[in-house]
């Protein structure tokens, strides 16, 4: 078992890194996220030019043939520079979409536009009435003269207002809540009776509400067969949780040696913080925690990328430590920090609301400690 | 021991309740009746100086009349009083300052047409408030303090009219000693007031700069150089109320209601064990909470005054505070996360967030709990 990076993973983590060291500031950053689409074009440009876009798709449609540890390093090294940009939506969830069911004309006429950065794309998935429940789709697809008419409701669409195509699940037969009878279908956001609630989240990214009234799609917008698409929804799912988990590790490293830093030099009671016992056990324990996750990561990417059957129970446990231990160390390095934990001009408080925001994505802590005891 | 109320107090509660009823403000009009709520209560005899002692116009209360008063104020989120004013400078005029002064500060304190803000913190000094550097120098005819020097997290600054301010007039001896306690003008044209955006967005602190602002001595409480025993009765009354324990009662009662609202398989979020269980651990807590704070005050009405077992409830009525927010952001779920004034999921959602993103501020503020617990091993258990 080698768990080392291989010395291009290395390269394309140094690459990342500097990316970030130089160009992406946190004032840069809320520059960023001030546009209506909450993130910069240039930079997504950059993203492209430098490969990363192309990392994980097949060489058959101009990609570099990587894997999902590839992406891993990538997302992680985003946690820790809070990056904004639609890389999780478009490269993880839609394009992965497209390149593991879609046809030859959908891979075709999407991944090299995904790589070249002229194709944003994201994963409608989750809906009002249970949001965390992937079979949850009341939004209904019925069959009419060799295409489709959608209507229905999605939520918490990342992404969708700078969206140049949307995946979404809707039903073509079975009830609100059979995990049969789902179908996945390419969106043009632009078609008549899509409408959008766009709005920031809390971490500064975007997201749409997204109604759906009679929007015409064509046969060829159907991405793999009718109602069966549970499966692979549940593996965009995991993922999801896979990249998120990623970039939650960044942002926890980024959280637990701040706070060190600032411990270090901070003096209160003529000693600097960090010579306080009680502390000393806190960042001790934020170092632990992290590792923990950190740990199970990497081996739920494994499993997943075998396609082990132990994945899923192994991604459940991860989606759990990522919530719990997420905010064990935010909340601690905003302790810890005192009053300038709760300023905005620190990037603690970022940090802290991305993960908030990561822990209600794809089901949160409960949801997953509940699917993990089964 | 008797932990039933009398008859009297039931009927004392009773008052409250119908009072409550019949005058609280609703919807909207929380904010623009909230004078009238406050002269009602005026009219009841004091009601809203509850802690106030009689002879400063204080409605007398018992301790267990005080308790179930605060209780029914809470239970029907009645319009909260800004503190600074009648919870925090009241008290140390009342105990430390002249005539003149009370005559001067207290009526715009009772009425709520003279806000306040406190001017403790530095820099320099968070939980080492004895470490606080603005100097303030007795000019040489002895009639005035010229003041310098820095705070920051001053809460309301930007709305406030004057500050009671902690300030060092010696540096010899003991940190503690040296520090002297004035009453400060805010809109002194040597005070700059500075805005701090908070977690989630909100302004309600503030640096404010001091350049040369000339405090005349009258504006002195007490003695110089013995501002640090004024402060310091003052921060146990201010732990006593910052535990919230009556909101926090509230507010369980209502993170249960939005979890009931949350479908979850085949019923809500509040039929998964995982999450009852949470709410039933904070459900016991709270009913022992409750009680260790009737302890308290039942040693205040034997004459001991809220001793440093004030912080147990600071320290454990925050905590849970924290913790009925994150209920309610478990309970949203991927509705935490929309951030804007659009309704996005459920009505509660919305405020979820940005109670759970400020909350965090309660464990630092008033004594952060690492502090707080040094206080109770020092005091409390002898320890070190
Ligand atoms: C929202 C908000 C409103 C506020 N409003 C006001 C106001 O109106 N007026 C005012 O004067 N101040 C106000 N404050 C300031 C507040 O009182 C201080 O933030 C608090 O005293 C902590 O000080 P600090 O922020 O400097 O943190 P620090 O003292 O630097 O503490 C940082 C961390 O170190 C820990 N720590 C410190 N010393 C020790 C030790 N000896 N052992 C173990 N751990 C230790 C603390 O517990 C904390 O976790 C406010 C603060 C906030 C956040």
């Amino acid at each position: 078992m080698d768990l080392s990076l291989t010395s291009e993973q290395r390269l394309l983590q140094d690459s990342v890194q500097k990316f970030i060291s130089t160009q992406y500031s946190i004032s840069e950053r809320n520059n960023f996220i001030a546009n209506d689409q909450g993130y910069d074009n240039s930079n997504w440009q950059q993203f492209a030019d430098l490969g990363w876009l192309a990392m994980t798709f097949s060489e058959e449609f101009g990609g570099l043939g990587g894997s999902l540890v590839d992406s891993m390093i990538m997302l992680e090294e985003f946690g820790k520079g809070l990056v904004v940009e639609p890389f999780l939506s478009t490269v993880i969830l839609f394009g992965a979409a497209v390149e593991l069911a879609g046809s030859q004309e959908q891979k075709q006429a999407i991944i090299p536009a995904i790589i070249e950065g002229n194709l944003i794309g994201t994963f409608a998935y989750a809906e009002p009435v249970e949001p965390t429940n992937l079979s949850a789709v009341q939004t209904k697809a019925t069959a009419e003269d060799s295409g489709f008419r959608l209507s229905g409701m999605k939520s918490l669409v990342f992404n969708a207002v700078s969206a140049d195509k949307i995946l979404l699940s809707a039903r073509t037969s079975g009830g609100d809540f059979d995990a049969d009878g789902i179908s996945l279908f390419i969106v043009d956001p632009a078609a008549n009776g899509l409408t959008r609630t766009d709005y920031a989240t809390v971490d500064g990214l975007r997201a749409s509400e997204i109604n759906l009234e009679q929007v015409r799609v064509e046969r060829d917008g159907l991405l793999g067969k009718t109602g069966t698409a549970s499966k692979l929804i549940q593996g965009l799912a995991n993922r999801g949780i896979l990249g998120l988990a990623a970039e939650a590790i960044g942002a926890m490293e980024a959280l637990y040696k701040s706070t060190i830093e600032y411990t270090k030099q901070r003096q209160q009671f003529d000693h600097p913080l960090a010579d306080f016992q009680v502390l000393k056990h806190r960042m001790t324990e934020m170092f632990v925690e992290y590792n923990l996750v950190k740990s199970l990561c990497m081996k739920a990417t494994m499993l997943e990328t075998q396609g082990t059957a132990d994945a899923q129970r192994n991604i459940h446990a991860l989606k759990y430590l990522v919530g719990k231990t997420g905010r064990f160390i935010s909340q601690n390095a905003v302790q810890l920090h005192g009053g300038m934990g709760m300023t905005e001009d620190l990037p603690i408080a970022h940090y802290f609301k991305r993960l908030l925001v990561i822990d209600a994505q794809f089901g949160n802590t409960d949801h997953h400690l509940n699917k993990f005891v089964g | 021991m008797n932990t039933e109320f009398s008859e009297d107090d039931l009927a004392f509660q009773k008052k409250v309740v119908d009072f409550i009823k019949a005058n609280l403000p609703k919807g909207m009009e929380m904010w623009t009746k909230r004078n009238e709520w406050f002269q009602a209560l005026k009219a009841q005899g004091g009601w809203d100086v509850p802690k106030w002692p009689v002879e400063f116009g204080g409605p007398g209360f018992t301790p267990t009349q005080r308790y179930i008063f605060d209780m029914e104020m809470a239970r029907h989120a009645t319009p909260p009083q800004i503190p600074f004013g009648v919870g925090m400078l009241a008290p140390i005029l009342m105990n430390h300052g002249s005539k003149e002064q009370i005559n001067r500060f207290m009526p715009g304190i009772r009425d709520g047409s003279v806000n306040w803000c406190q001017g403790y913190s530095e820099p320099g000094a968070g939980s080492d408030l004895a470490n606080l550097k603005t100097k303030a120098e007795l000019s040489e005819d002895g009639t005035y303090y010229l003041v310098n020097g820095q705070k920051i997290w001053t809460t309301l600054a930007h709305i406030a009219h004057w500050m009671f301010c902690l300030t060092r007039t010696s540096s010899s001896g003991a940190k503690q000693e040296g520090i002297t306690f004035l009453l400060i003008p805010m809109d002194d044209p040597g005070i700059e007031t500075r805005p701090i955006i908070t977690l989630g967005g909100s302004h309600s602190v503030n640096e404010v700069y001091l350049t040369d602002v000339k405090v005349p001595v009258t504006n002195r409480i007490g003695e110089e150089g013995k501002g640090w025993t004024y402060a310091k009765g003052l921060l146990v009354h201010e732990r006593t109320g910052l535990a919230g324990i009556q909101h926090s009662v509230l507010a369980l009662e209502k993170a249960k209601a939005n979890a009931r609202t949350v479908k979850t398989g085949d019923g809500s979020l509040m039929d998964l064990p995982s999450f009852k269980n949470k709410v039933g651990a904070l459900e016991a807590e709270l009913l022992a909470l409750e009680f260790t704070e009737l302890r308290t005050l039942s040693q205040v009405s034997a004459g001991e005054g809220p001793g440093p077992e004030s912080s147990i409830l600071k320290l454990k009525g925050t905590e849970i505070q924290q913790r009925i927010s994150e209920l309610n952001i478990e309970a949203a779920g991927i509705y935490a996360a929309p951030w804007s004034g659009q309704p996005i999921g459920p009505d509660f959602a919305r405020g979820a967030t940005s109670s759970y993103l400020g909350g965090r501020a309660t464990t630092i503020y008033g004594g952060a709990s690492e502090v707080q617990k040094d206080v109770i091993a020092k005091n409390v258990l002898g320890l070190g």
